[in-house]
This record gives C-alpha cells, sequence and structure tokens, in this order.
C-alpha cells in the first residue's frame, strides 16, 4: 500500500506528536510513504480567504507532485484533508479552471496536473483500505479506557469520508473499540472549534473549544482522540482559557488519533505510560 | 420551482427521434405523480435550470460526433457555467446514435458529464441508444421516471422508495397521497428499530436533559410524524413546532443534520447499524430555546431587520440604462444570485454555521449571504450598495463565521459556502489587511511564501502582539505550547519561539525558523504570478 504523504499543515510546528508517530505506525501498518518534500501547506482555509486561485495553484501544485509520482495523498490531518479535497473537487470539476490554473503552472514550475490523484485521510485508509480485522491482531497495548473521538466538520462532508456516514460517523468509534478502548457516543463530535479563526476571533474559538471539550467530559469520556492536527491543538493548549472564559469543565487529555493508534500498537511506551497518568490525574 | 411535483424533460434532436422519445416519456411521468414539461434545448434558457429538482435529457448526436443544430447554443452556454449552477438538480441523460459512427453518442455523454461538473446528482446511469432504441428507451424510461417520483419537495432523493414506486406502476396499484404531496403507492414499508433521544428543556426549572426512547416504527415515517406520534403516545409534554412539511419553523436537527423534520423519513434519517437507527435529535442550534424543541425565531428576525433588507434600486434613482435596468442582468450573475436567494428555510441556513450559537453579535450566514447577494445585484443603487458593505465589514458581519467547513456540510451549502469566501475576500480587501483579521491571513499567506510552511510563533506574534502574547501566558495557553501538555512529545525548542522572540511591531520580522520546502523558489514563482501583495 503505497502513498504521498502530506503530514498536515502544523504537523512541523504545533503538533509534531502527529508527524512523529507517524513514522512507526505506517510501518507496522503496511503503508509505504512518499514524503512529498516539496509540498506547501494545505491553506487551512485561510489562503482562500485572501486569494482563492492562489491556494487552488499551491495545492494543484501538490497534486501534480503526487500525480507524477502515481499515487494518490494520505494525510493525518482532517483539515488539509478537507482542504485538500475541497480544491481537488474545484479542479476535478470545472475543466476552464483547470487549465487557468494549468497555464500558471506550467509556467512557474513546468508542472501540469490533469486530475489523477486522491486525497485521504488515515482514518478512512485505515477502515476501508487496510480493515479493522486486521488492526485488531496487532494491538499490544489496549487503550482501555472510555474515548470520545473528534472528527471535526472539515472531513465530514459529500464525497470527503470515505464511506462512513456524514452526520453520523462511526468509523473512529469502531477503531477505538478494535483498540479496546470503550467509544463515547456524544453530539459534538463533528463540531467545529474553530480552529482557523483562533487568532482571530478568539472569544467565539474558546466558547466553541469549551463546549466541545465539556460535552465529551459530561458523557464520561477519558480523553478526546482527534483526526485532526490543528483541532487537537486547539482543543488541548486552549483548553485551561477556554474553561477560564466559559466558567465551564474542560480539563480533558487530548491526543491525536495517529498517537493512540502508535500506543497501541506497542511504540512510544514511556509516552503512552505517561498519557495513562495524566487520564487518571488530570480526569475528575 | 413553482411547483413541487414538476419534471423537465429536456431534448436536443436534428430528425425527431429524441424530441419523440421525449413527448412519450412526459406522458408516461404522469402516471408517476409527475407534472412533466418538455422543453426544446433551442432557445433554452440554461439559468433556469438552477433550482429545479427533476431534469431528464434526451439527446442524439449529429456530425461526427457533434451536438444537434438545436442544442448548440445551449452546449455552448453550458461550457462557461460556473461550478454549482446545478446543484441540488437530480438527472438522467438519454443518448441517442449510431454505433457505426466513431464517436458513439458523443451529445449525450457530454451533457451526463456536463451536468454532473455544474454539481446535478445523476440519479440513473446513462444509456446509450444505437438505431434500434424502442425498448432500450423505454427500459430507461422506466428507471428514470421512479427515480425521479422518488425526489420529494424539497430535492430529496428516497432511493429506499424506488422500488416499491416500480412495483407499483407494474402491478397497476392506486397511488396514496403522501405527506409531502408525494404520489406514492401503498408502501408497506418494514418497521425498523429507532433509537431515538431527544433534547428536553424546561424553562420553569431551568433544567436541560435527554429522554430516550427504543420503538419500532414504519421506516417511511416523516420525522415529524415520529414526533408526534411519541407526543401522543408517550409523553404528551413534548414540545417541538408543528407545521406544514415545508414550514421553515419546524426545522430541527438530527445528528447534526439540519432538516425540515415533515421532509425526511426515518429511514434515510441515519445510516442502519446492526438492524437499526439510532438518531439524536436537538433543536436547531444558533437560536434561543424555547422548550424541548422549539426555538425562538425572533432574534434572527430581529436581526434580518436591523440589516435592512429593502431594496434601493438604481431605476428608482433615475439610473436609467439604455437596456431598461430591471430584469436585464447578465445571466450568470443572475442565476448566482438567484441560487444564493432560493433558500428554502433561512433558519437552517443559520443554523450551519458552528459559529452561530457561541459569537455574541454574528448576523449568520442566512443575513449574510441575502445581503451579499444584494450587494452584488446590479440593480442596487451605489448608496445602497456601501451600506451594505459597511454591514458586512462590520465586527457582526463575516469576519465572525470562524469555520466557513460547517457550512460547506450542510445539503445546499456548498453553495454558500463559497458565496461567503468571496464575501470575505471582498471585505479583507477593503479593510487592506488591518485589524486582527487582516493580520492573521497576511502573515498565514507570507509565511507559506517565505518558506512553503506555515511559521506558527511569527504568526502568533505578528497577530496578536505583545498584549495577547502576555494574555496567552498568564491564562496558561504558553505553558501548555511549551510542555505538550497532554499531548505527548511536543517539540519544546521550537514552541517556545513564540515566547522568547521580539513582540510584534519591533523592528523587522523576526528570521524564519523554518526550513524551507524543497524547489521553494517555485512558490515564489506562483506568489509573484497571482498575488503581488505578499
Ligand atoms: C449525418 C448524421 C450524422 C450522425 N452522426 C452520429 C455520430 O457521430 N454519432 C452517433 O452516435 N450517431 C450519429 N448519428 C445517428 C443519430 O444520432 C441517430 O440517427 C439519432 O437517432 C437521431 O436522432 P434525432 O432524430 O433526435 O436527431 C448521425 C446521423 C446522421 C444522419
Amino acid at each position: 500500500m503505497k502513498y504521498a504523504y502530506h503530514p498536515g499543515n502544523v504537523a512541523h510546528s504545533g503538533s509534531p506528536e502527529v508527524a512523529e508517530s507517524m513514522v512507526p505506525l505506517v510501518k507496522s501498518l503496511g503503508i509505504e510513504l512518499t514524503y512529498l518534500d516539496g509540498a506547501t501547506s494545505c491553506g487551512a482555509g485561510i489562503i482562500r480567504q485572501v486569494n482563492q486561485k492562489l491556494q487552488l495553484t499551491l495545492n494543484a501544485r501538490v497534486f501534480a507532485q503526487a500525480e507524477s509520482l502515481g499515487l494518490g495523498i494520505l494525510t493525518p490531518c482532517a483539515s488539509t484533508a478537507g482542504n485538500l479535497s475541497e480544491d481537488l473537487f474545484l479542479l476535478k470539476s470545472n475543466p476552464i479552471l483547470l487549465a487557468e490554473i494549468n497555464e500558471v503552472l506550467l509556467k512557474t514550475c513546468g508542472l501540469k496536473f490533469t486530475g489523477d490523484t486522491s486525497v485521504n485521510h488515515l482514518l478512512h485508509v485505515i477502515v476501508d483500505e487496510i480493515g479493522l480485522e486486521k488492526i485488531k491482531p496487532m494491538v499490544v497495548n489496549p487503550i482501555d479506557f472510555r474515548v470520545a473521538s473528534y472528527y471535526g466538520p472539515n472531513i465530514q462532508q459529500y464525497g470527503f469520508c470515505g464511506d462512513d456516514d456524514i452526520y453520523d460517523p462511526n468509523y473512529m468509534e469502531q477503531l477505538v473499540q478494535t483498540l479496546g478502548g470503550e467509544p463515547v457516543s456524544w453530539d459534538s463530535r463533528t463540531q467545529s472549534v474553530g480552529a482557523p479563526s483562533l487568532l482571530s476571533e478568539e472569544p467565539t474559538v474558546l466558547k466553541q473549544a469549551a463546549s466541545v471539550l465539556n460535552d465529551a467530559k459530561s458523557e464520561g469520556a477519558q480523553m478526546i482522540v482527534s483526526a485532526c492536527n490543528l483541532s487537537h491543538s486547539v482543543l488541548d493548549i486552549y483548553q485551561g482559557k477556554a474553561s477560564q472564559r466559559t466558567g465551564l469543565r474542560t480539563n480533558i487529555p487530548v491526543v491525536h488519533l495517529c498517537e493512540i493508534l502508535s500506543f497501541a500498537l506497542g511504540h512510544y511506551n514511556t509516552r503512552y505510560a505517561q498519557l495513562r497518568t495524566r487520564v487518571l490525574v488530570i480526569g475528575d | 420551482m413553482s411547483d413541487s411535483r414538476s419534471l423537465l424533460v429536456l431534448f436536443g434532436s436534428q430528425s425527431g427521434n429524441a424530441e419523440a422519445l421525449a413527448a412519450k416519456f412526459a406522458k408516461q411521468a404522469s402516471g408517476y405523480g409527475l407534472e412533466a414539461e418538455v422543453a426544446d434545448m433551442d432557445g433554452f434558457d440554461l439559468t433556469s435550470l438552477s433550482g429545479r429538482k427533476r431534469v431528464l435529457i434526451v439527446c442524439s448526436t449529429w456530425g461526427e460526433g457533434e451536438q444537434p443544430d438545436n442544442a448548440e447554443e445551449l452546449w455552448i452556454k453550458a461550457s462557461s457555467a460556473p461550478s454549482g449552477l446545478l446543484d441540488g438538480v437530480n438527472f438522467s441523460v438519454l443518448a441517442l446514435g449510431d454505433t457505426s459512427y466513431e464517436l458513439f453518442c458523443e451529445s449525450g455523454k457530454e451533457w451526463d458529464d456536463k451536468f454532473e461538473q455544474l454539481g446535478a446528482t445523476r440519479l440513473v446511469a446513462r444509456v446509450d441508444c444505437d438505431v434500434d432504441y424502442d425498448q432500450i428507451s423505454q427500459e430507461w424510461a422506466e428507471n428514470a421516471l421512479a427515480a425521479m417520483a422518488a425526489v420529494d419537495g424539497e430535492g430529496v432523493f428516497h432511493e429506499e422508495m424506488v422500488l416499491a414506486i416500480k412495483e407499483s406502476m407494474t402491478s397497476g396499484a392506486t397511488g396514496a397521497s403522501g405527506e409531502d404531496g408525494f404520489t406514492v403507492p401503498e408502501i408497506k414499508s418494514e418497521s425498523i428499530s429507532a433509537e431515538i433521544s431527544i433534547f428536553r428543556y424546561d424553562p420553569s426549572t431551568s433544567t436541560t436533559g435527554k429522554d430516550t426512547w427504543v420503538c419500532a416504527l414504519p421506516g417511511h415515517m416523516s420525522i415529524l410524524d415520529v414526533l408526534r406520534t411519541i407526543k401522543s403516545t408517550q409523553d404528551g409534554s413534548l414540545t417541538f413546532r408543528d407545521g406544514a412539511v415545508d414550514d421553515p419553523t419546524t426545522a430541527i436537527s438530527i445528528n447534526g443534520r439540519h432538516v425540515l423534520p415533515g421532509n425526511l423519513r426515518l429511514e434515510s434519517s441515519a445510516p442502519l447499524r446492526n438492524g437499526g437507527i439510532s438518531i439524536s435529535i436537538e433543536p436547531l442550534n444558533g437560536f434561543e430555546v424555547i422548550r424541548d424543541l422549539a426555538v425562538e425565531h425572533w432574534d434572527l428576525e430581529s436581526k434580518r431587520e436591523s440589516s435592512k433588507p429593502w431594496m434601493s434600486s438604481v431605476t428608482r434613482q433615475g439610473l436609467n440604462t439604455p437596456q431598461g435596468a430591471l430584469g436585464s442582468m447578465n445571466p450568470l450573475i443572475a442565476s448566482k444570485l438567484h441560487s444564493m436567494m432560493d433558500i428554502h428555510s433561512y433558519p437552517i441556513l443559520h443554523a450551519s454555521s458552528d459559529a452561530t450559537a457561541y459569537s455574541d453579535d454574528y448576523y449568520g450566514p442566512s443575513i449574510i449571504s441575502q445581503s451579499w447577494a444584494r450587494r452584488n445585484d446590479p440593480r442596487t443603487a451605489p448608496s445602497k450598495k456601501r451600506e451594505i458593505e459597511q454591514l458586512l465589514d462590520s465586527p457582526s458581519g463575516i469576519k465572525a463565521e470562524t469555520d466557513f467547513s460547517s457550512i460547506r456540510r450542510q445539503g445546499k451549502g456548498s453553495f454558500i459556502h463559497d458565496a461567503l469566501l468571496d464575501c470575505k475576500t471582498s471585505t479583507l480587501a477593503r479593510d487592506g489587511f488591518t485589524g486582527r483579521h487582516g493580520k492573521h491571513v497576511w502573515w498565514y499567506t507570507f509565511t507559506i511564501k517565505s518558506s512553503g510552511r506555515v511559521n506558527d510563533s511569527v504568526l502568533y506574534r505578528q497577530v496578536l502582539g505583545p498584549i495577547g502574547l502576555f494574555g496567552n501566558l498568564f491564562s496558561g495557553v504558553t505553558s501548555r505550547m511549551v510542555l505538550g501538555f497532554t499531548r505527548t512529545g511536543g517539540n519544546m525548542i521550537n514552541d517556545m519561539l513564540a515566547l522568547i522572540a521580539p513582540p510584534a511591531g519591533l523592528g523587522k520580522m523576526p528570521r524564519q525558523f523554518n526550513s524551507s520546502i524543497k524547489n521553494h523558489h517555485e512558490v515564489v514563482a506562483i506568489y509573484n504570478e497571482m498575488d503581488g501583495r505578499f
């Protein structure tokens, strides 16, 4: 199983633990990754706000790189998966736009994109391509907690979430169960935490984050597992501030899907031990 | 469109075969409870397709794989139409041709692709007919008409109905009128087991909670009927807004999907798992809850009032153009505007943003998209346009939207999402990258040009400034960032940058600590080509 790898937007900075845990994880899963080391940020829905065609061209360049490798793209970040999928959809469905963008690509990079690649989130590759029955026997350290799975809104869109349901997803819950955990049922799992506006609309974003964190806690979760690098760092880094601003209880460990998977499959035992301690200490 | 059961049969034909078939299928359509209208592609207004729910296309191929003469003009228009024009349209194509030609049924194939590209949904796969087409075209018609009949007044396709509709056609059973004017056979749909949990709120005690019922109900029952049944047989105090199937005030949220409950069948409300379905019903978010599922719509109305939606047109001020200003709009602009205004339920649109419930004064996507449409309407007077821009640029305007993707995922949202994104672009351009929003977007975009990767530390410094950074220091944000608090193994040195680097506004931008991506010069070239502002 081979993919071109886009680590996501903040894997090199705000959430390095995602990039790190991907390395042993994909080895265990038998996925061979070719690093797209010339790939730019996906734009995070932000470049698009100022100049949509600029973001499209940057991402078309990434698509052209994957296409020349003959590979589909894999990313562990829901925000990146959503942003790339949106742009891929736009380019594939509008030949006039594609021709216009290709003109710039050719002139600036000598590249051309014909539409022959795909964008895949790690979660969907695991459930749809690898199969959970193959994961089960690999579990070394069960994640024996009550886990709330956070999807966010980016991948829960028509055509972006494999065979999972847009509004009532359960791929991550199935995965959590496979890893030995107890999935918590909660309503906020596809709700946005406003990550793209963290720095510009902080008061609203903190309320959004607090509401999601508090919902997970109220439903009895001991930790949140997120499919998105950006949201997981908002939910983690800002949880104290979110609580101060709203008065809601928000303290709960938040980790990324890649971390929890790599722990379950036997990597980073000391980190998992620390996490277990945190779950017991922080959870109340 | 005006009629909830209308079907358009559009034909492209040179020697009359496709035209005759179109007429025949239109006649058959009435047996499926559809009101069909046949239209020649010649002189047909492409933009009038937007907003339609059901369209069948019958088209032949001429020359060497070319469109028949009467379809030529429409095809050219379709080729430059904006994607999203046909969002919400359900369609199927019958292609006529002759296998002795190299480009067999090419025109039909082109229409099939084009409709999909423009956002329409193919309900039945295209069928390509050779010269002996009587039987095969009839088979297509039976499938296509049954599928079209299973599209309800909201444009939602109920796949599970198709078989029953076909069966009733072959057995000659008489149809019964369904809840949305649907003429469907009496369906003895199997009961399905459903776990229904409903949000409860009692204003007298200010208590909230959830009640859950596990029951077996007919799968084709509408959610509104489910609520009525629970109220009459289980709990008379359950409160929700009852009304006609298209009454926007009845809107609720099911597993986070915003719907009109009269229009959604139980069996289509959630995926079937382990032989049953499980749904969580909540009041529409972004509104004040009065009791249980009933929300207060007044707030949205008063916001709408304050956005002063009344039109002040250029013609009234005597700015008449030679063509006559009213009604002389560019058809593409007209169709975009039409799609923006053609919203079935403003409350649903308002709720589609996850920010509305948490922002104190955000107007929300419903009012913003309507204002943006008026701002772009060539009939709006310049002074009114400026007034609207002030509303859009205000802190309660488009800047208050924190995440566009939550809007895009709701039903017809992708069109509104695109429109709101345009709106934000225009606001940012007017603001000239000042304020937190402008700075955030500018620095984000700029750091990507600088190295190909986003530079968080630069972004934090530049956007938050010294005061914001101190705020983060004392609220625990910075320490969590540095320590990778609950995460595992954060890179301390990298994260420390936000803390130790010089505050914003002092001197030049600090050196980038990001390593540049491979072939970074290509990125710079793209920026230089596309946007000189960075
Ligand atoms: C001059 C001529 C050119 C044609 N070219 C094609 C063609 O390129 N590909 C094809 O599939 N059929 C071709 N056909 C077949 C027609 O599409 C077919 O006869 C069809 O039934 C005509 O339908 P209409 O009467 O609705 O136009 C051609 C027919 C004629 C007479």
